[in-house]
């Protein structure tokens, strides 16, 4: 399903996204790398109104001159919400966008319904997790089968300009104390998704993220890395639309498992 | 050196004739197989008092070779009997059953013994594959996701769900957990260069519990701490378990004659189907990674009924003889393999359970003083 490529002026400038899809709307907020359009989103188009804003300074647009935080961040995603989503949905946040996520169901929870935080960043502990020394090392720890990467790739300079962003925004090297401190105030339903073989965002994180949220379940994706999206996209959509559709009833097998039915 | 009891508990009254697969049950017997279970569960029991630092069982169905289709039942008959030796279960077939429910019962057993358990998390002879309908090409994929979901089912510190290609769990919090931290010693089978590394890979401790020969030993032994290095962890040697048949007597004569007839029941009646079935399985699935791994294992078993009980002792492949023989012979095999962990396979074929009890005592006053410090 091809992405349309949209803009839109919020107040502190204006910010492109890609929509696709229809039905319920269903915002996702991309990893530092950027928007990658992976089968996860390709598919979760065919059943959602997917909304995928990017961030400004990231895939060359510009940085708002006004927005330098992951709180500010949050309240421009919020606006996005309320402007083009059409009020309270469901959100995704991806690594990096799992932080955001995380940030705007804190300060925006009204516009917040069930909550997916695709191994997301922001809870290191001290000392946990790698940091990759190069574009090499990042892609070992991004895929474990980079066979499944998706043809289209984008261009080495400008993943270099999106990672630059992190700084800009104040992204913490490990554990955001500031926010950690308001997660147990999150009442949100809430699916935390991490893959067994990821070593940039150690299962720490996810553990403490777990522990302090008050609706959260925690699913770990075997076999994948940091992108799970890529690693893994059938196991990723067998949990994450099930949990989208069907909320706590996630936890039921609806299926069957006799092979021959009579 | 340690030394583990570990018992097989084969059904020993089927007439001397070739059987095959799977063994037809009208020729069980439940009050014979009655009688069986309390001699050999006490026998286990006696163990500990023998100086023994394990008693161990392992996981079997549909044959007269092993009456343990679930061996931690026989674990829990030795909790509360035993008070120092490791129960070690070497150990469930993971690949063929629920990985959550061997999570819950080592946990279990781990609890009942005080922290006693040691975890065998074994991939199955091949046979096992019909018996409970898995896919044997599926086996080592099956082996290694489990495996993993079993550690985080005892180690995770909160509720979570599995997505995996095998094995799918929404919402996993198993009561109990294990008593040890975080979690009991693995054993896992290491009869290969492939499963080596798996061994490795798990920090697990690597089990040969049946050596074909001790060359193939080393070089199992070598893939092991050479994968274990790059995984960052040096193995000691407790962490290599070498196990083989034996039979202690008064003299070499005697031990000689007595696990020679074992060994006839054991290689014609309890083999015999098993054999059968696993040349189906090798010849016809995926069983195997490769061809080098499929060749040994069918050499394996070709070697076993070809080779006289004199060449296997000079091989180096099993331990009987007087008790000084045997001393000898551990010597020389912890020489050449370093392990630090010797599995004595007692009960083999129709050994008579008395000869077991007498090489137990001998064991404990004649063999164990001498190689303790191995």
């Amino acid at each position: 399903m091809q992405p349309q490529a949209r803009k839109v002026p919020l107040s502190s400038g204006e910010l492109g996204y890609y929509v696709a899809g229809e039905g319920r709307p269903l915002v996702y907020l991309h990893p530092a790398g950027g928007v990658r359009w992976t089968r996860v989103l390709d598919e979760l188009a065919k059943s959602f109104k997917l909304f995928v804003p990017i961030m400004p300074g990231f895939d060359g647009t510009p940085a708002h001159a006004s927005v330098k935080s992951m709180k500010g961040l949050a309240g421009l995603a919020g606006e996005f919400i309320e402007k083009i989503a059409g009020g309270t949905c469901d959100v995704i946040g991806c690594s990096f966008g799992g932080y955001l996520a995380t940030w705007l169901a804190a300060e925006r929870p009204q516009l917040v319904d069930h909550l997916v935080l695709e191994c997301p960043a922001g809870f290191r502990p001290k000392g946990k997790g790698e940091r990759p020394a190069d574009p090499e090392a990042l892609k070992k720890l991004l895929f474990l089968h980079p066979e499944k990467l998706p043809p289209e790739t984008k261009p080495a300079e400008q993943e270099a300009g999106n990672r630059g962003m992190l700084a800009h925004y104040g992204y913490p090297a490990d554990t955001d104390e500031e926010l950690l401190a308001r997660i147990p105030a999150i009442d949100k339903l809430t699916l935390i998704l991490h893959g067994t073989a990821d070593r940039m965002i150690p299962k720490e994180s996810v553990q403490l993220l777990k522990s302090r949220l008050p609706h959260a379940y925690l699913v770990y994706i075997w076999d994948a890395a940091h992108s799970i999206e890529v690693d893994q996209p059938e196991r990723m959509l067998a949990v994450l639309t099930s949990f989208l559709e069907r909320s706590e009833g996630f936890m039921v097998n609806w299926g069957t498992l006799a092979v021959n039915p009579g | 050196m340690k030394f583990s009891f570990f018992h097989l508990m084969p059904y020993t009254h089927l007439d001397p004739e070739s059987h095959e697969w799977p063994f037809p049950n009208r020729y069980f017997d439940a009050a014979k197989a009655s009688a069986l279970y309390r001699t050999y569960v006490e026998s286990m029991i006696h163990a500990e008092s023998c100086g023994f630092d394990w008693v161990g069982c392992n996981e079997h169905h549909f044959s007269p070779y092993g009456m343990m289709a679930n061996p931690n039942l026989i674990g829990g008959a030795l909790a509360y009997p035993t008070k120092r030796v490791k129960i070690a279960i070497v150990g469930n077939l993971v690949p063929l059953n629920n990985p959550i429910r061997v999570a819950e019962e080592y946990a279990m057993l781990d609890c009942m013994t005080g922290g006693r358990l040691v975890a065998g998390l074994m991939r199955g002879i091949p046979h096992e594959y019909l018996a409970y309908n898995i896919p044997p090409g599926e086996s080592w994929e099956r082996q290694r996701e489990a495996v993993q979901l079993i550690l985080k089912a005892w180690t995770e510190p909160e509720p979570f769900g599995w997505e995996g290609k095998h094995f799918q769990y929404r919402q996993v919090s198993i009561w109990p957990k294990p008593m040890q931290k975080p979690h009991p010693p693995l054993v896992i089978s290491a009869s290969n260069a492939d499963s080596a590394k798996f061994a490795a890979e798990m920090r697990a401790t690597m089990g040969m519990v049946l050596l074909a020969d001790l060359p193939s030993g080393k070089e199992c032994i070598r893939a092991y701490r050479e994968a274990a290095r790059s995984h960052g962890w040096e193995p000691t040697a407790d962490n290599i378990l070498v196990g083989m048949h034996t039979c202690i007597a008064e003299t070499d004569a005697e031990a000689r004659r007595q696990l020679a007839n074992g060994l006839k029941y054991f290689d014609e009646v309890l083999m015999g189907g098993l054999q059968a079935s696993q040349r189906i399985v090798l010849q016809k699935t995926r069983y195997f990674e490769n061809e080098e791994s499929r060749d040994r294992w069918k050499s394996r078993l070709d070697k076993r009924k070809t080779l006289t009980l004199d060449e296997q002792i000079e091989r180096g492949t099993v331990l009987c003889g007087s008790p000084e023989t045997v001393v000898a012979q551990i010597r020389r095999i912890h020489a050449e393999l370093g392990h630090g962990v010797f599995n004595f396979t007692v009960k083999v074929g129709t050994l008579p359970d008395d000869v077991i009890r007498r090489g137990m005592e001998l064991f404990r006053d004649r063999v164990l003083p001498q190689v303790r410090d191995l």
